[in-house]
């Protein structure tokens, strides 16, 4: 359940990008989570949802995508994409990797009522108030 | 409106863990975090192997458990400072309970500091805390199929501890599906076969440690 801690981090990257933009009410987050970190969706909507409480994202939805890992084998320089259970390079059948993708996990975007909406409409899929 | 942020969510606990490594870094310390499952035997290793470092390497352990201090306890002859950090329901170490715990060790009197993490194979494998190396327990009486089951935390392994190795033939283990597994998701980390109780591989272990501060 590290979910939590992750959440903790998510909220926060979330609310400042949420301030800056004079949001009111957030209503859906859109997050890449590398492979590798072990993260559960519903573990995960179920943090958030906890740890949102009394702020302006409580209630709001996630959408977790599931980023696969790619790495660069160390010995021979090789890029592929391995299995989260198998990390043998095709070239030269060491495991031994610098991993590129798949060990993070990004907020992707923030989806929100905001101020700024009747203002700008530079926004895609700006939402009338 | 939608607001594209692109933003790391884990850059607030790498950034912790960076402060902690430059720190253990300007002390000149090498810090070595445990990972493994509970009852792997951490806490028995550490009691055994530190006195076998040299006497002039100073050591220190982190001790993280969800409750009591009873592991500080046991571990409190071994090493010359040792910090229990409870960490309540947390499954995990982080970077900032780390910083708190190198808050109140004397980091200049260090020479190798044992983060021994709690006992998981899932989250603790996911926090980098400053460590400059891991090191992952797996016991025989775990079971010879963990490495496959568990990738995640032995891809991330400096090195690689199978520990009661003295029950080995009792269970019937089968290393070589250990080894098997392991070609799999990491041929860097060296594999040592060890037990607390009878000693052996405990030299070896020792070796790998102290092979650590000589690069």
């Amino acid at each position: 359940m590290h979910e939590m801690s992750i959440a903790e981090g998510l909220l926060q990257a979330v609310l400042t990008a949420a301030n800056q933009h004079g949001a009111t009410r957030i209503e859906r987050i859109e997050l890449d989570v590398g492979q590798m970190r072990l993260i559960v969706p519903d573990a995960m909507q179920m943090a958030w949802q906890v740890i949102t409480e009394g702020t302006i994202a409580a209630g709001s939805e996630i959408v977790v995508v599931e980023v696969p890992v790619t790495a660069r084998c160390k010995k021979c320089g090789r890029q592929f994409a391995p299995q989260i259970n198998e990390y043998i390079c095709p070239d030269c059948g060491q495991a031994d990797v610098d991993i590129l993708t798949g060990d993070d996990i990004i907020l992707k975007s923030v989806v929100c009522d905001s101020n700024e909406d009747a203002e700008s409409g530079a926004n895609n899929g700006a939402k009338a108030q | 409106m939608k607001i594209n942020v692109v933003k790391s969510v884990l850059d607030a606990s790498d950034a912790m863990a960076n402060v902690n490594r430059r720190r253990m870094d300007a002390a000149g310390l090498t810090c070595i975090n445990m990972l493994s499952a509970p009852g792997s035997g951490k806490t028995t290793l550490l009691q055994k192997s530190l006195p076998m470092l040299p006497a002039t390497a100073r050591t220190a352990v982190l001790v993280g458990d969800l409750q009591t201090t009873r592991d500080a306890e046991r571990l409190e002859h071994s090493a010359a400072q040792v910090v229990q950090i409870n960490t309540g329901s947390g499954c995990h170490l982080s970077p900032s309970q780390v910083e708190q715990g190198l808050d109140s060790l004397d980091l200049s009197a260090i020479d190798f500091l044992f983060i021994e993490n709690v006992g998981n194979m899932v989250c603790p494998a996911a926090f980098d805390l400053g460590e400059h190396r891991r090191a992952v327990l797996l016991s025989v009486p775990e079971g010879d199929d963990k490495v496959a089951k568990y990738p995640t935390l032995f891809q991330k392994a400096d090195v690689i501890l199978l520990t009661k190795i003295d029950l080995a033939e009792l269970l019937e283990y089968n290393f070589d599906r250990v080894y098997d597994d392991l070609s799999k998701i990491n041929t860097a980390a060296p594999v040592i076969r060890l037990s607390s109780k009878t000693g052996e591989g405990l030299e070896p272990w020792r070796d790998w440690i102290t092979a650590q501060r000589a690069e």
